[in-house]
């Protein structure tokens, strides 16, 4: 039965997927003003890109800065989080200024980046950084403060000490939302790259779209941005895979 | 509850301390400290450049998110509800919202060159995505015994829909709204800054004088938009729906 089901999703799926292209292939026919690609030559040209070695090239370097950079916050927004989310005091204290930061756009940001560390890799790490890091903080804060409190109840009465309490019950009790945390993080993190690419002098992925903007080659930006989409789609997808290993009592939908 | 209050002042204040103990340590051209963004903010205020090109930029703004939600809270009803919707369009969602709104930029610009549509259309795709999932899961969380009960006592299906999935709807429609005002904004600042016009060619301008208490106080200014658009939002929610603030709690808008 189940079985069933999920061949039937996939090809639901397989449809969606196949009705999408055709409507903008069909789209693509009809706008005449502006040159915009039909999905078969985005394909043509992600295809013809990847094996030139120029996307892949391109695309590792540009990983290479959102490790960095992602890596970063969520070695400073997870304990961070939990030291928020564990007293209510500081929470408190530290929601107001959360929300007031997080009400500020991050691109908004890039000129103190620029002032602080220039326009080269450095300051595209920062961008990464501060773009994943209050997304991972509120999160992870959000989910500290949300544990079952009947979880630590029972801890309490089997003798558990404070630390105890905090490695053995809250911990694990607030892993699933470290890892929501670390998905939206990591998205956040590929969109902080490109803007960065994008915004700060134009390297990697970010320069081959400016190049092909100046062109009016949206065949070219369009195959940047599927790369990009899918380089999402597989980050969470393998974020979801190690999450069903590492909790498998932690079942989603 | 004052006693939250009492604590909430207190992380403020602390922030702000620290602040301006890092500002003055560093010195203005580097990060300056609030003693001299707010005079900075007061004169911006006064000039009256800054809440001019706020003003039109918020305008073009909503009409790009206004657009979102009224396509996007319908078509997340729809897949929430129907599993044919779902299916057809869920592939497209979930690749859409992970497709970051700067690298559509130049792509929109080749499109939509660089005036008002433009703007509109880069903050309704960065919005529209965000309000149809949190709308979509919403509408498929609700209790399917409701229904049930309704329908057992003769309310025929629309009846039903408008009488107990529509009023079920509204916390979480709410929250779409929210969580797609605050990508609105950003969204409307990518653009901007992009181009350099409005209140985004503004905080790139800022960012080349000698100061930083300019782009500090517009930054500000940008920040108390955010907090009074979340804070109409929730009141609104309370007025339309006073079983919100129980049902979604007060997180913050974080959803991938």
């Amino acid at each position: 039965m189940n079985l069933i089901r999920g061949a039937r999703g996939l090809a639901l799926t397989g449809v969606s997927l196949l009705l999408g292209l055709a409507l903008w292939q069909w789209a693509a026919h009809d706008i005449s003003r502006v040159v915009f690609a039909p999905p078969t030559a985005v394909l043509a040209r992600l295809f013809a890109d990847t094996i030139n070695g120029v996307l892949p090239l391109a695309l590792l370097y540009s990983l290479a800065t959102l490790a960095i950079g992602f890596l970063l916050a969520v070695v400073i927004a997870v304990p961070l989080g939990f030291a928020i989310g564990r007293s209510a005091k500081v929470a408190a204290m530290a929601d107001p200024v959360l929300n007031a930061i997080y009400a500020v756009p991050p691109v908004a940001m890039v000129p103190f980046l620029i002032i602080w560390f220039g326009l080269f890799f450095e300051a595209r790490v920062a961008l990464v950084f501060l773009m994943s890091f209050f997304e991972i903080l509120v999160t992870v804060a959000a989910g500290a403060r949300n544990v079952e409190p009947t979880l630590l109840a029972v801890g309490r009465s089997f003798g558990a000490q404070r630390t105890r309490l905090v490695t053995r019950v809250m911990l694990p009790a607030s892993l699933p939302f470290v890892f929501a945390a670390l998905r939206v993080g990591l998205v956040r993190a590929i969109n902080a790259m490109i803007t960065a690419e994008l915004f700060l002098a134009a390297v990697n992925l970010g320069a081959i779209m400016k190049h092909a903007a100046q062109k009016f080659d949206t065949a070219g930006l369009l195959a940047v941005i599927v790369l990009l989409c899918l380089v999402g789609l597989v980050a969470q997808a393998g974020l979801k895979a190690l999450e069903a290993r590492l909790l498998p009592w932690h079942v989603r939908q | 509850m004052t006693h939250k209050l009492g604590y909430q002042m207190a992380g403020v204040a602390i922030a702000l301390a620290v602040w301006e103990i890092v500002g003055r340590a560093i010195g203005p051209d580097l990060f300056a400290p609030p003693t001299v963004v707010f005079p900075e903010w007061i004169v911006l205020l006064r000039e009256g450049q800054m809440l001019r090109e706020l003003a039109s930029s918020l305008r073009q703004m909503l009409v790009g998110y206004g657009l979102a939600c009224l396509a996007g809270i319908p078509i997340g009803v729809a897949m929430g509800r129907s599993r044919l919707a779902d299916a057809l369009l869920h592939p497209w969602l979930s690749m859409f919202v992970v497709t970051s709104v700067a690298s559509l930029v130049p792509l929109f610009i080749l499109i939509f060159g660089t005036g008002f549509w433009f703007r509109a259309s880069i903050v309704f795709v960065a919005a529209v995505w965000y309000v149809m999932l949190t709308v979509y899961h919403g509408a498929r969380g609700i209790e399917p015994r409701f229904v049930d009960v309704g329908r057992s006592f003769g309310a025929s299906r629309w009846r039903a829909f408008r009488t107990i999935l529509l009023p079920a709807l509204y916390p979480y429609v709410i929250t779409a709204m929210r969580i797609g005002l605050v990508h609105a904004i950003r969204a409307m600042v990518v653009a901007e800054m992009f181009i350099i016009v409005g209140y985004g060619g503004l905080i790139y301008r800022a960012g080349l004088s000698t100061s930083t208490a300019p782009l500090l106080a517009l930054l500000f200014t940008l920040m108390l938009v955010g907090v009074i658009a979340n804070a109409l939002l929730r009141g609104g929610a309370r007025k339309v729906a006073p079983w919100y603030e129980r049902r979604v709690g007060t997180g913050s808008p974080a959803q991938g």
